[in-house]
């Protein structure tokens, strides 16, 4: 009976959401990596608009952080009769993920569109239905680390609070063995290291000299405000102006860290807006740290263009539809060969 | 004075007996006193070789630090004991933290802050704010406890669900209006004073407030443990739920009420976090329940049932504290804290059951 019971409901309940998809064309299927991830957020809300205002039957899928379930989800898609698959590749580390992806959509000679989390071009060109819309990753640290050096050459004085002629830093990472965290942690460094050579002042210092990782990573991998609050605190416990070993500048890969390194700075009285503020550099402009530089609590962050990504991949998945040409209204410039399409990062410090 | 002389007569008592035993057991006694304090004696041996290696590490600001990060930590772990009293857990405690951290920052967003989620909302006033979360953290409590109790299910399997359901409720309350799941910012000073400002000052160094709370809930939490009748109920219902329920404790509402304790304890926990970290997103508070769990149990609450202490707890979740400061201050490379984490954990199980065993 009890049995009886839960069969009934299971189905009711699997119509019942059918019912509101209620369109005969199959689904155009988007996978995302994780649902709780801020940006990847308002790439998906700008898709969820552009389909909507489409009339187009979409369907979003949450990976959670991992590869098996999303595998699983492009499987049972595929079996739903999706038209064309758009994925948030969960697992960058290797190619395999990606490509077992492209395998299972070639055998249904259904579309793929790989976005924002990095797809390897020999994965990509091995499917003529197959592209990827990402940001050159490597850009955001680049861009990051040439913005903080111009931003030290022109105010170096005040930024050197111990006036000892060089500047001492933290670098929060978000996640270890992440491609994009790697970069960010390099180059965020390197390039400001660049263009302070070039004018004449010495590189930058990682405020703990025996750290040899000359970084601080979030244990947990998730890139969290919270974890760098924790490191922020027991930092300013043992660096402080009184003591001439001030942290001098913060630089996180993200701005949920930025944020996070703020809110512990604040506690000890920096970063209110007045008074004294160490300058903090994140990366993904998030309406949060849009509204903290703008109040000048902190000072720049590198903005990924999400609407400018989902129009893009909205664009190639009509084309793809529609038989057309598949990169058809793309840019020029953001074209890269016959398999990627770049957006492109900008800087963004308020003005 | 006469308390006094008592101690001393009963110490000198103990020496006494201790003198009277043969070379065997008085070496068997040594080794037990030494383990059944292991944890206090790793805490003591920590402090001692980082304060060799940095002597920072014994500053006035960065014992602040240990005892704020204690404090942040502490509240969530006071609720899961209680769980963990009745042999069972809770793993949805991480998320109901999220999840109410995300409505406390949703509340108290500053009336002109450009990206609030509620527009047209004035900054409510904390104490209805404060109200909301743990009534937040105490429906969710009400449902794990109510299924805990009437249906019999393990707290695993029934958090596991509630986990799951208050992630998607965490998801679904980001995307409200026009905020697009992006994180939330921009609290109104009002909140961030009432949980981060300066208790008071020591040589300087800023005590934040949230410790005076955590102060406050622990004892709160203590007198509920041992002195009231539904503290004595739930150590009963631990240690064994039979017996308890034939000598009359009424076991349904002693299960639902612990787990209500303990939500609410997690909508206050969110309620600090929210002003503490100033930014809320999605991941807020997930796997918190780990590192709380993990507290209890090197605290001596054990997953046997029917044991434990506050103080334990305190112990547990300062000991982890120490270990993360301690090795950023000896610039240890960040993978070892997992080992260490590990170990400790095992070891502080180890022992615990060793005391157990004994007993039986």
């Amino acid at each position: 009976m009890k049995k009886l019971l839960a069969t009934i409901l299971a189905i009711a309940f699997v119509f019942g959401l059918t019912a509101c998809g209620g369109n005969s064309d199959g689904e155009i299927s988007v996978f995302y990596y994780n649902f709780g991830d801020t940006y990847i957020s308002s790439v998906r809300s700008a898709m969820d608009k552009i389909f909507e205002d489409a009339g187009l039957n979409y369907n979003n899928y949450d990976g959670n952080g991992n590869q098996t379930t999303q595998t699983e989800q492009v499987t049972t898609a595929l079996a739903k009769g999706s038209r064309l698959l758009i994925v948030n590749v969960v697992d960058t580390g290797s190619n395999d993920a990606a490509q077992n992806i492209v395998n299972l959509a070639k055998e249904k000679d259904v579309p793929v569109i790989f976005f924002n989390r990095s797809v390897d071009e020999s994965v990509v060109s091995s499917y003529d239905k197959c592209v990827f819309v990402g940001t050159d990753y490597e850009m955001a640290g680049h861009m990051q680390g040439e913005m903080i050096g111009k931003y030290l050459v022109e105010n170096y004085d005040k930024v050197d609070l111990n006036g000892d002629g060089k500047i001492s830093y933290v670098m929060f990472k978000g996640q270890e063995g992440n491609a994009e965290a790697i970069a960010r942690t390099q180059y965020g460094v390197e390039d400001a290291n660049k263009v302070l050579t070039e004018a004449g002042k010495p590189e930058l210092v990682f405020y703990d000299a025996q750290n040899s990782n000359k970084y601080l990573v979030d244990q947990s991998g998730n890139w969290s405000s919270s974890a760098a609050t924790d490191y922020m605190n027991t930092i300013l416990s043992q660096y402080s102006e009184a003591n001439k070993n001030m942290v001098e500048l913060v630089i996180a890969n993200n701005d949920d860290m930025a944020l996070g390194a703020i809110s512990a700075l604040q506690g000890a009285g920096y970063n209110n807006g007045t008074g004294k503020t160490i300058p903090v550099f994140g990366v993904d402009v998030t309406d949060a740290a849009q509204t903290m530089i703008k109040e000048g609590k902190m000072v720049g962050s590198i903005k990924q263009d999400a609407n400018g990504m989902a129009s893009a991949i909205t664009t190639i998945c009509q084309n793809f539809l529609d038989g057309k040409e598949t990169f058809d209204g793309i840019e020029e410039d953001n074209i890269v060969g016959t398999w990627r399409v770049n957006i492109p990062y900008s800087v963004y410090t308020g003005e | 004075m006469s308390a006094a002389i008592k101690r001393k007569g009963r110490l000198s008592a103990r020496l006494e007996e201790f003198k009277a035993k043969s070379g065997a057991d008085k070496r068997r006694a040594i080794v037990d006193l030494l383990f059944n304090n292991a944890m206090y004696i790793i805490i003591v041996i920590a402090i001692i070789y980082i304060a060799i290696q940095v002597p920072a590490f014994l500053s006035t600001s960065s014992i602040v630090n240990i005892i704020s990060l204690t404090a942040a930590k502490l509240p969530i772990a006071l609720g899961i004991g209680g769980a963990i009293v009745l042999t069972g857990t809770d793993i949805s405690a991480g998320r109901c933290v999220g999840l109410t951290a995300c409505i406390s920052a949703a509340l108290l967003q500053m009336t002109n802050y450009a990206n609030k989620i509620f527009p047209e909302l004035e900054v409510m006033p904390l104490w209805i704010v404060l109200l909301i979360v743990i009534a937040v953290g105490a429906a969710v409590g009400l449902v794990n406890g109510f299924f805990v109790a009437k249906f019999k299910l393990h707290p695993f399997i029934v958090t596991l669900s509630t986990q799951l359901i208050v992630y998607g409720l965490i998801l679904m309350f980001l995307m409200i209006g026009s905020n697009n799941g992006q994180t939330l910012s921009g609290l109104d000073e009002s909140y961030t004073n009432f949980v981060k400002g300066t208790l008071f000052r020591i040589d300087g160094v800023a005590v934040p407030k949230y410790v005076l709370y955590a102060i406050i809930l622990t004892a709160l939490m203590w007198l509920v443990w041992n002195k009231t009748k539904f503290g004595k109920n739930m150590f009963a219902v631990g240690s064994n739920e039979e017996a308890a329920n034939v000598s009359g404790v009424n076991v349904f509402w002693t299960i639902v009420i612990v787990f209500v304790i303990a939500g609410a304890m997690y909508g206050i926990t969110g309620f600090i976090e929210g002003a503490r970290i100033a930014s809320c997103s999605a991941n807020t508070g997930l796997n918190y329940e780990s590192d709380a769990i993990a507290a209890c149990v090197i605290g001596g609450v054990s997953f046997v049932g029917g044991t434990g202490k506050i103080s334990g707890i305190v112990i547990g979740v300062f000991l982890l504290q120490i270990i993360f400061v301690g090795l950023n201050f000896l610039s240890v490379d960040q993978n070892l804290l997992y080992v260490i984490k590990g170990m400790i954990i095992l070891v502080a199980c180890a022992i615990d059951m060793r005391k157990y065993l004994a007993r039986k």
